[in-house]
């Protein structure tokens, strides 16, 4: 909904006050990784993201420095469809950073990563962080959230639950971000039977 | 807009799909083409190629250029679906009516890739076998010029019309049956039995341009069967875009604005 694919039945989405319909130059705001499948099975990594630059107005020398960022150089000339779930995430890390964007929106990015990638990632959007930019992570592995992020918003069946720094949730790290949460949502949904 | 056709080109051009519609394309004509120059003034096949007719009904192997651009066309826009890609497209072009345009005006031109593809073919071949047989050319070089004009408008509009087909029923797999199975069978069945309509059907109108007669594209019991005359050169053109206007308007207005997940 944030991304303007899916339609609310009410409200509004806006990033930086404006719907992302209306952004102007969309790829070099958000870069988001939402789903590991969706590359043209057929198309090698390279050509992918060629078509992602010529689209998103990136300079193409960018392909090169964000297929060395996400480790992928060896395999930049092999088709998609024999990557792996791995493979496929850091190559949608690839295509969301070539334009440079301001805010990155990613779904479950440690699926399918290996613990060497999963480490490799933390470090990634720690210094993609420290540089400025915006990263928004929805995942349900809170073991690895904790370790990476600063805010936390829990959901949980749609509604939002509560809204605040890791550190305040966690009670300066005395309690952990799995038991907040499991709390958290037994609460509110005795709170409001279902 | 300019941008976003090159991109849906880059996109045609690095898929091996493009490439075997379009080996398949020039195949099929040029072994068409064969058996139809081989079979040339002998008993019972098409007039020899001494005549217009003869020739002509060799380049009407161009057909398959015609069938097979369609193709190309409807997998422009399904892909999408079927390999998950709308998700990264719509993000990058968040408007969606112009990215349909885009995949059709980049339709249009690979379709008259095949187009051109395909009438080289075809006319080579019938142009081989004239000159390999000692005979004279019988089509005058305007009118060969202007079939060709004909047949890459054909092909290029017919895979527009692909394109916004593809978008409609978003599955590949239906969508190119449906092309096989409207241009090979439906259009001829429509055609054979009612003869009057024959020329306003899209798949036959794209092959009159190319200087086919209405019955000459048909496959079964109704090929070469005599019809009315097919429409004048701009109006089959104009029934054509008309047709892929219709096809990406409707296909605007309801699919395309699903949500995607």
């Amino acid at each position: 909904m944030l991304l303007g694919l899916v339609r609310p039945d009410a409200g509004t989405a806006t990033i930086n006050g404006r719907p992302y319909r209306d952004t102007e130059e969309p790829l070099h705001k958000v870069g988001a990784v939402l789903e590991a499948s969706s590359f043209h099975p057929g198309r090698t990594a390279r050509n992918h993201l060629r078509v992602q630059a010529m689209v998103g107005q990136a300079d193409p020398s960018r392909i090169d420095d964000v297929l060395d960022l996400v480790e992928l150089t060896g395999a930049a000339d092999r088709r998609i469809g024999g990557f792996s779930l791995g493979m496929r995430q850091r190559l949608g890390l690839a295509t969301a950073l070539l334009t440079d964007p301001e805010l990155l929106i990613l779904d479950e990015p440690a699926n399918g990563l290996d613990p060497e990638g999963v480490r490799w990632l933390r470090d990634l959007l720690r210094g993609l962080a420290a540089d400025g930019a915006t990263v928004l992570v929805s995942s349900h592995m809170l073991a690895e959230v904790a370790q990476t992020v600063d805010a936390v918003v829990i959901l949980d069946h749609g509604r939002l639950i509560t809204q605040s720094s890791l550190a305040e949730l966690t009670a300066g790290g005395t309690v952990g971000l799995e038991e907040a949460f499991l709390g958290l949502t037994r609460d509110s949904r005795q709170e409001v039977p279902r | 807009m300019i941008r976003l056709i090159g991109v849906e080109l880059l996109k045609l051009r690095t898929t091996r799909l493009t490439y075997g519609l379009l080996a398949t394309a020039a195949t099929l004509t040029g072994a068409f083409a064969v058996i139809e120059a081989a079979r040339a003034g002998s008993g019972g096949g098409p007039a020899p190629l001494s005549t217009a007719s003869g020739l002509n009904d060799v380049i009407t192997a161009g057909i398959w250029a015609l069938v097979l651009a369609t193709v190309m066309g409807v997998t422009i826009s399904s892909g999408e679906f079927r390999h998950g890609t709308a998700t990264l497209t719509y993000l990058a072009t968040p408007h969606r009516g112009r990215v349909l345009t885009a995949k059709a005006v980049a339709g249009a031109c690979a379709g008259a890739v095949f187009g051109l593809a395909g009438y080289i073919v075809a006319l080579g071949v019938g142009l081989s076998f004239v000159a390999a047989r000692g005979y004279h050319v019988a089509i005058g070089d305007a009118t060969l010029v202007r079939y060709a004009i004909g047949h890459i408008v054909g092909t290029a509009l017919l895979a527009a019309i692909g394109v916004g087909v593809g978008s409609l029923v978003r599955s590949q797999l239906a969508g190119v049956i449906g092309v096989f199975a409207w241009t090979i069978v439906i259009e001829s069945i429509l055609g054979g039995l009612f003869t009057s309509i024959r020329p306003y059907l899209p798949y036959t109108a794209a092959s009159t341009l190319s200087g086919t007669s209405p019955g000459g594209s048909a496959f079964g019991p109704a090929h070469g069967l005599a019809g009315p005359s097919p429409l004048p050169f701009a109006a089959a053109a104009a029934l054509l875009a008309g047709l892929a206007i219709v096809f990406c308007v409707v296909a605007a207005r309801t699919t395309v604005a699903r949500d995607v997940t």
